[in-house]
């Protein structure tokens, strides 16, 4: 199940414009389609649009208050998504430790060359 | 929100030489990525990493040699599909820069690809190496592997 999920909230965050209308979402609080197009180099249907894909991943929630949905930031919603992107990251943190452990070991077990000057004795 | 590049820094108490033999010998690399490296360190020449599935077949990645300049700098992209040369919108490109730092080595590594490549892929390979390099596969190998190096 939660894989599926997970494939509409990446192809969701991962268009530049609807990451753009994420920023302006939680810089300014709340917006409209209309209040979010006036900001971006993209029409108002355009904006429209892409706010029914975060909509419907639950990246972005609708009050129906006055004339025009509001939408707000789902935060929660927002911080699974960056925490599957961080995952990229911690990945290269285990390679990375591994890769230490390993040169160390093997720098301890080299008997020390010209330049060993620190070298201990045994 | 930019996710195009991941950048690391670590400081290794070994010579360059040795971080370098590490980082770039197939033989060494097996023992910190993948569960089988298949190439060779001309630049362009195509090569591969593979990771035992769960039920034991082996999911292959292609792998390519950007960069070798001995001690100092290893670049490789990874992940181009199959049968196609690896470029900046089908891959993605990892440096490992090393410097002399005392008497150790600082290790400096990015990964770029992300917006050149769009989400879906970024996303496929970010499961895959996440699921694949989890602790409790690899923690094991460790110990066995420091004492194989300390038997020569």
């Amino acid at each position: 199940m939660s894989v599926k999920i997970d494939d509409d909230l990446w192809s969701a965050i991962g268009d530049p414009t609807r990451r753009r209308m994420l920023d302006l979402l939680l810089s300014d609080g709340t917006g409209t389609a209309t209040s979010l197009s006036a900001q971006l180099p993209v029409t108002r249907q355009a904006v429209a649009k892409h706010l029914t894909v975060l909509d419907r991943v639950g990246l972005v929630k609708a009050t129906s208050a006055g004339r025009e949905k509001q939408f707000r930031v789902d935060k929660v919603q927002l911080a699974r998504a960056i925490a599957q992107l961080a995952n990229v990251g911690a990945a290269w943190d285990l390679r990375l430790q591994r890769i230490k452990r390993i040169a160390e070991t093997i720098q301890r077990q080299t008997a020390p060359t010209g330049n060993g000057k620190k070298a201990k004795t045994k | 929100m930019e996710y195009g590049t991941i950048e690391r820094e670590i400081y290794i108490d070994a010579t360059p030489e040795v971080v370098f033999d590490v980082v770039s010998n197939p033989v060494h690399v097996r023992q910190w990525w993948p569960d089988e490296a298949d190439f060779s360190l001309v630049p362009g020449e195509a090569g591969r990493i593979g990771f035992t599935q769960r039920d034991s077949s082996i999911l292959w990645e292609q792998f390519t040699v950007v960069e070798a300049i001995a001690n100092r700098r290893f670049s490789f992209r990874w992940t181009h599909p199959d049968g196609t040369s690896a470029a900046a919108d089908n891959s993605y490109l990892v440096t490992i820069e090393l410097k002399p730092e005392g008497d150790g080595t600082l290790l400096r590594l990015t990964e770029r690809g992300f917006r050149e490549r769009g989400w879906d892929t970024a996303k496929v390979a970010s499961e895959r190496a996440s699921h694949l390099t989890g602790w409790d596969f690899f923690l094991p190998r460790l110990p066995p592997y420091a004492a194989r190096i300390r038997a020569h």
